[in-house]
């Protein structure tokens, strides 16, 4: 029987740094300038065959602007991975992101899967890349360079999310003892899934 | 520190000066350009500075007040929301698709609100004391559109704080500076992007959200601004003045009738911890079955429910029905809301039930047009009474969390030559309608 793993990921970021922009060119492959801003996190999906294997991004897009983070907790306290977004032209976005690492730490589950996506390449970097390269490192993160308006990199980053959990998965798998292993693992057992639309597909 | 330099910058040049940055700051140079321009309130109109910024040691001169290109006219309903954008697919209603008994009647109806009103609102509050079963009931109604903007004035309490605060609001845009000025001005262009009026950059309509987005985040600096208060902004610039849109935005935090808003964008957001538990509660309470199973889909309030309140219905829902919801709203005030979230699910309860977790979320986001009818919904909303367990989940949920702060109803008022610091503002109020 085909098995289907849900990968529960959840972005993070500054306000305005095109969290929403990315989500959404990435699942529904589209892009508005004029983006409103996210008030409550919303939940969109994306269906993947990884190598064989089936895999479905539970997507959570949360609202950005600091005031909302007393609603945030819930999104992340159980996510596999956590994608933190910040806007390569503005300098405190990228600070945010090493805040959010912080309270990943005290509040998401401890080996939980980090990426790091500058966003908007499209235009003048004000953030060195080189810090930020150095950065990602150091907390044992990936990091991107995205633009969901010229649709640079966002493929790249989420293949990366799945590609490192189902790994993950598999060693927790590998090395832990079948008793603790229904608990860190999560399959689900139905019947094969229609096949993905081809555009779905990678 | 980015905020600060470009509020630096804004000052400059509204003083009128000239202003140099360097290489590094060249790509700030359009955000400069709309602190400036949004900066200038139309109540200044004649208000004039050049400016100019030297990034290559050479001087380049912005026009000031260059609002951008008249976006190409498109088709419109009739409350000026483009038509052929996702999101806003309103019914046409304009009056000469409807039967002439339909336009008759409206006509009637318009007659008895401007009687009950008098020329400028002067009858308003005789009529509110003596008949006051009769303007709740003729509110529900719907009260007519080309009323609105005056009556929402008078029911929200916002008409009188004005009037004793004159010159208050043009001190607030003209000499405060706030902080979070960088962060409206990233969300202006983002606010009802399909509504004409806010179409246009650095047009009127973004200058005067602007303005009164601003005005309120140095009015009062807790609060600040946050996402969400220019929807509440911006549907109220559909129906007045930037100056009465203002008042009637601190009528409604300050709690100038009705139970202060504030608590839904201070820190930490109180008021809407408090409103998702009670909404949660009485979903348990009045749709038992619909409670059972979110409680299986792990489905929290906060997935839905929370920009209902935070928006007050104006963020996604269809216009025709907010404008209905926020007639209610300034009169009865906010279990209006809850009302209203009640009657969605109820109306769509058998449907919601049937749905897993994924689909849940999305149908929680998406209700069917039929369930979005004002003529449906809100008779449906009106049927549900909640304002006794409302009271009771507020005093058990303020039990449980007493480290919250009670927020009572502050009177309001400011006297022209006064600082608007909070400590002055508690001081000096002395009205409530």
């Amino acid at each position: 029987m085909m098995r289907t793993v849900p990968i529960k990921v959840v972005l993070l970021g500054d306000g305005r740094v095109g969290k929403t922009s990315l989500v959404l060119r990435y699942v529904n492959a589209t892009f508005s300038e004029q983006q409103t801003p996210t008030i409550q996190a919303s939940y969109l999906t994306k269906r993947l065959n990884f190598n064989g294997a089936m895999v479905t991004l539970a997507i959570w897009d949360t609202a950005g602007q600091e005031r909302f983070h007393a609603l945030g907790p819930i999104y992340y306290r159980d996510a596999d991975a956590a994608l933190l977004v910040y806007d390569i032209t503005d300098k405190d976005s990228f600070d945010r992101v090493k805040s959010w690492v912080k309270e990943l730490r005290k509040m998401a589950p401890k080996d939980i899967i980090l990426a790091i996506a500058g966003n908007k390449c499209d235009m003048n970097s004000q953030v060195d890349l080189k810090d930020s390269e150095r950065y990602a490192a150091s907390i044992g993160s990936s990091h991107f360079n995205t633009s969901a308006k010229s649709n640079i990199g966002i493929e790249e980053t989420f293949l990366d999310i799945a590609r490192r959990v189902l790994e993950q998965k598999k060693a927790l798998a590998e090395n832990v003892p079948a008793s603790t292993q229904r608990k860190t693992m999560v399959i689900i057992d139905e019947p094969p899934p229609p096949p993905p639309p081809s555009k779905c597909c990678s | 520190m980015l905020a600060r330099y470009l509020v630096e910058m804004s000052k400059c040049y509204t003083r009128g000066r000239k202003v140099f940055c360097d290489d590094s700051h060249s790509s700030l140079v359009v955000d400069i350009k709309s602190i400036n321009q949004f900066g200038i309130s139309s109540i200044s109109g004649m208000r004039t500075s050049s400016c100019s910024w030297d990034g290559d040691k050479q001087e380049v001169f912005v026009p000031e007040f260059e609002p951008g290109p008249v976006p190409p006219a498109r088709p419109v309903d009739k409350y000026g929301f483009v038509k052929s954008e996702p999101g806003s697919s309103i019914p046409d209603m304009s009056s000469k698709s409807k039967p002439k008994t339909d336009r008759e009647r409206e006509e009637r109806r318009l007659q008895k609100w401007r009687k009950m009103i008098g020329v400028g609102g002067v009858d308003w509050k005789c009529y509110v004391r003596k008949k006051p079963q009769v303007v709740k009931r003729r509110i529900r109604k719907g009260i007519p559109d080309c009323l609105r903007g005056l009556v929402w004035q008078l029911i929200s309490g916002s008409r009188d704080l004005l009037l004793l605060n004159q010159g208050v609001y043009e001190q607030l845009v003209l000499y405060e500076t706030s902080a979070s000025e960088l962060d409206i001005i990233r969300d202006i262009s983002r606010t009802f992007p399909s509504h004409v009026y806010f179409q246009q950059r650095h047009g009127p309509g973004q200058r005067s959200l602007y303005n009164v987005l601003k005005a309120y985040s140095v009015y009062d600096r807790d609060v600040g601004y946050v996402q969400g208060m220019g929807f509440l902004a911006g549907l109220l610039l559909l129906y007045m003045s930037e100056e009465d849109a203002f008042w009637l935005l601190v009528a409604l935090l300050k709690g100038a009738v009705h139970a202060p808003m504030e608590g839904l964008y201070l820190a930490g957001l109180p008021l809407v911890q408090q409103y998702l538990f009670q909404f949660d509660r009485l979903v348990h309470e009045l749709l038992p079955r619909l409670g059972s199973h979110f409680d299986e889909e792990t489905i929290n309030p906060s997935m839905y429910a929370s920009q209902w309140f935070i928006t007050v219905f104006s963020y996604s829902f269809p216009f025709p029905l907010a404008l209905r919801i926020w007639d209610v709203f300034l009169y009865e005030g906010v279990k209006i809301i809850f009302r209203v979230g009640l009657a969605l699910l109820k109306y769509c309860q058998e449907d919601l039930l049937k749905l897993p977790f994924e689909k849940l979320v999305h149908a929680l986001r998406n209700f069917p047009e039929d369930a979005l009818q004002p003529n449906v919904l809100l008779p449906m909303a009106y049927s549900l009474k909640v304002s006794r367990t409302l009271e009771e989940l507020k005093q058990e949920y303020l039990g449980v969390n007493n480290m919250l702060p009670q927020l009572q109803p502050v009177r309001l008022s400011i006297s022209k030559d006064q600082r608007p610091s909070k400590q002055k503002r508690e001081e000096s109020l002395n009205i409530r309608t």
